[in-house]
């Protein structure tokens, strides 16, 4: 299938050669790994800022409170509230979630598992690492600018985020840096689509491939159509911040000609919605597999699956319109994405349902890979269904801009997708760093986790349904939210022990990296192309470019000798 | 250590000011509900919320029946099952079908009558309603009533601030734009919100049905004190209403200046959909 030959070269000697300008694939998976992990830290810290204001308003921040806000004494002020929500957000999803899900995963596996010897256009692999390097420099130097950073939300609403709303340099930067980081994604992605067409190694069809190559395939996919779009959008703002145009601008605003906001809330959701497809894509392809590869049964109607997934990506670009429903659009369009975003549902249905067919009679391993994987199902289950009231459009217009909606993003966006990613962490990092990572640190981390995430954001949505509107610095000023006090602060401390656990991660992580067991060549006995090859990955990958002879999960095969499994380059076993 | 303790002791041990009089049922209930479509809204609510629980039941029982009844211990020989035969494929299309035609079907229908027949039926001109023009800014809501001319943007025009009065057991209806960015207009007692857009002018009617004083707020990120961009709704009855109403009369003979533009900003009201304003 190979459509040329895939030469190899020596391997680099020098520190930068090796570690910094890296074509390696699996290096710059590392790379952007780290990125993720740091950004994940910082997003992780501002989201406990943003707890502490809301369960304690007007309490200074523990510990390093006096230090960060030493004006105010240590409380979070009102303006650096915004800005940590809108830099919460824009760090978690454009540099926390995408470079882990998409940037890691993606070159970490796709060329592992499509058997090839690394990315088709490596240069452009390792710009696009640089440029992510670049457009979180523009983010971060954006919060030393004297007015500070964007304080729009993430997602930056005109004319809230024209200098009508927020004179000052920060905004501006975070235009820039997130048109940036559009291109960098968007080399990714047009990288990986041509390695999955061009690099399959021979006999691997589109089907053989293992579901997480398809979760990654579909959201590069997704990837190379909407970040330019997002880009435009950014573009436009841009020139209406700096060169005085009025794309966004309307009414009393508009001092010459008149554009309007609304807009850009069509070009930003064009874009908005199918990327909370982009970001959980990835992570249903390696839920997918891994419950197949613990369940040592094959992945029950893993075509379904894989069709399920395209269909709603698809989908995902018809239905941007339901985050709109308040800007009372035309009724025809209100009622036009209400049904199509419920046609979402049955891939989603089919699906799950093969989740669960998955599991149903295998023989199943609790693993910390495993342990990850039902967690996802749990909480997107949760996440998936929570939608429905968000899309029939009387029960938005209520829950619209309240916590409600906060929960239910953060289910599937956040909870799920850190869970998903963390089950790939805990499962790939033998054939990273070839040592295993400590199972029951993993489990405590596991278990911690789900606890904290689901009192978090179970009572984000509850407080969302008494109708906690998002954003607001200090709830307590309305009388309608008195009572939720409670509340807001069992979701803090949720927050707290979710921040603590991670910790066991980071040390599980680290630690495991220099002294864990050394790692076999395929420690969880499972038979897709990367676990062919020693642990950790070699220079190169494959000596010889593999021949595929049988799908990724061929498990249970009641005529095979020995083991429970096959690997794809074996003849698949009569049953 | 001293230190430690007090912040244990500061936040994480409930203190009787802390420690509100409402049980944990009492306290998540959504504001009370006032106007005459709020129970749409929650009805539809909590049949999506038990039609969610139901298939979230089985997701659960798949997940935990399927971990306890399969675990390696208890099932050690995995049953080599791809999911494709027919019955399979048929019984995975079935639950498909089965949940869109359950739930999303359902809850669209109900949605969609709603939609059509109660948020979108504005009153009327000949039927009797309260007219309202909201104008949304950093960080306030301005309310516009037309007076007993009834023609907004006139002097006799009672104009205030971050304070609406409605009667109860009449349809208001409200045209609402922003002077400066996206905010929000919510009621949460009356379960309905509707952003306020420069350059746009959008609609929003109820009838409240309860008299009282409740919260508006503004649910659109629209800057810093977003958070403080608060008014207050108070239903009168039909009584009431009018004697406030007169008496404000009576006070915008002395407040509005004839010659003060930027008193004006209301705008002739609407009896189309909402359009574009016309710049003047």
């Amino acid at each position: 299938m190979a459509f040329f030959e895939q030469d190899i070269h020596d391997a680099p000697t020098t520190f930068l050669s090796k570690y910094v300008i890296s074509y390696d694939h699996k290096v710059i998976a590392k790379q952007f790994l780290w990125y993720g992990i740091a950004f994940l830290g910082v997003g992780g810290m501002m989201a406990l800022m943003i707890r502490w204001t809301l369960a304690f308003p007007g309490e200074p921040f523990p510990v390093i409170g006096q230090m960060l806000f030493p004006n105010s004494g240590g409380v979070v002020p009102p303006d650096t509230y915004a800005m940590l929500f809108t830099l919460h957000g824009t760090i978690m999803i454009f540099f926390a979630i995408t470079p882990i899900l998409i940037g890691a995963f993606g070159n970490f596996c796709i060329p592992l598992m499509i058997g090839a010897r690394d990315m088709v256009f490596p240069t452009l692999n390792m710009l696009s690492f640089w440029l992510a390097v670049l457009s979180a420099l523009l983010l971060v130097v954006s919060l030393f600018t004297p007015l500070g950073a964007a304080a729009g939300g993430w997602t930056s609403y005109p004319t809230l985020s024209t200098l009508i709303g927020s004179a000052g340099v920060g905004q501006t930067l975070w235009c820039l840096s997130l048109f940036v980081l559009g291109v960098s994604s968007t080399m990714g992605a047009v990288n990986y689509i041509a390695t999955i067409i061009t690099l399959r190694a021979p006999g691997m069809g589109y089907f053989d491939m293992p579901l997480t190559v398809w979760g990654l395939w579909l959201t590069a996919i997704l990837n190379a159509i909407f970040l330019p779009v997002l880009g435009a959008g950014l573009l436009l703002l841009t020139f209406d911040r700096v060169f005085g145009t009025t794309f966004f601008l309307a009414g009393a605003a508009a001092t010459s000609g008149s554009g309007d906001p609304v807009l850009f809330q069509h070009v930003f959701w064009i874009f908005g919605h199918p990327e909370v497809y982009i970001l959980i894509l990835p992570a249903w392809g390696i839920v997918s597999d891994l419950l197949s590869f613990f369940a040592r049964k094959p992945a029950f109607g893993a075509r379904a699956t894989a069709l399920s997934m395209t269909s709603i990506t698809i989908l995902s670009t018809v239905v941007y319109g339901h985050h709109m429903y308040s800007s009372q659009m035309s009724p025809l369009l209100t009622q036009s994405f209400m049904m199509l975003t419920m046609v979402i549902s049955i891939p989603s249905a089919v699906f799950f349902a093969n989740w669960l067919g998955t599991l149903w009679r295998g023989s199943l391993r609790f693993q910390t890979p495993m342990l990850f994987s039902l967690g996802v199902v749990f909480v997107f289950g949760l996440g998936g269904l929570t939608g429905l009231y968000l899309a029939t459009v009387s029960t938005d217009l209520y829950l619209h801009d309240t916590y409600f909606v906060v929960g239910h993003f953060h289910y599937t966006m956040a909870a799920s997708v850190l869970l998903g990613g963390f089950a790939g962490t805990y499962f790939w990092f033998p054939k990273m760093f070839g040592r295993m990572m400590n199972e029951r640190l993993g489990k405590i981390h596991f278990w911690i986790s789900m606890v904290g995430l689901n009192g978090i954001f179970m009572g984000m949505m509850i407080i969302g349904h008494a109708g906690m509107h998002r954003r607001i610095y200090n709830p307590f000023v309305y009388e309608f939210l008195q009572n939720l006090i409670p509340l807001n602060k069992f979701i803090t401390y949720s927050a707290i022990v979710m921040g603590l656990g991670q910790l066991f991660f980071v040390y599980n992580y680290i630690y495991s990296m220099y002294k864990g067991p050394i790692a076999t060549q395929n420690p969880w006995e499972v038979g897709t192309l990367d676990w062919t090859i020693p642990s950790p990955a070699p220079h190169y990958n494959f000596k010889e470019i593999p021949v595929v002879r049988c799908g990724p999960h061929e498990f249970g095969n009641p005529n095979l000798v020995g083991k429970d499994f096959q690997y794809q380059t074996e003849e698949l076993v009569k049953a | 250590m001293n230190l430690l303790l007090n912040f244990f002791m500061k936040y994480f041990v409930p203190t009787a000011e802390a420690a509100t009089n409402v049980g944990f049922f009492e306290a998540i209930k959504p504001p009370v509900d006032i106007s005459t479509y709020g129970h749409l809204v929650d009805s539809l609510f909590m049949l999506t919320t038990w039609l969610i629980l139901f298939f979230f039941f089985f997701v659960c029982l798949g997940i935990f029946g399927f971990s306890y009844l399969y675990n390696k211990k208890r099932h050690p020989k995995a049953e080599y099952d791809h999911g494709t035969s027919r019955k399979q494929i048929a019984l995975v299309a079935g639950i498909g079908a089965l949940v869109f035609i359950m739930v999303d079907m359902q809850i669209t229908t109900i949605s969609n009558r709603d939609f059509v027949n109660v948020f979108l039926k504005y009153p009327t001109e000949t039927e009797k309603q309260v007219r309202v023009q909201v104008l949304g800014q950093q960080w306030a809501w301005n309310f516009r009533y037309p007076g007993k001319d009834e023609i907004f943007n006139t002097e006799d025009d009672v104009v205030t601030l971050n304070d609406l009065r409605v009667p109860v057991n009449t349809k208001v209806i409200f045209q609402i734009t922003s002077k400066d960015v996206i905010h929000s207009l919510y009621f949460p007692n009356a379960r309905i919100k509707v952003d306020a857009m420069p350059g746009r002018i959008s609609r929003l009617w109820y009838e409240l049905t309860k008299t009282g004083i409740y919260d508006i707020a503004c649910a659109e990120m629209c800057g810093t004190f977003h958070y403080r961009m608060q008014a207050k709704l108070t239903v009168y009855s039909q009584a009431e209403y009018d004697t406030w109403l007169n008496e404000m009369q009576e006070r915008s003979r002395f407040t509005t200046e004839p010659d003060k533009n930027d008193l004006y900003w209301g705008w002739q009201w609407k009896q189309t959909a909402p359009a574009t304003l016309s710049k003047n």
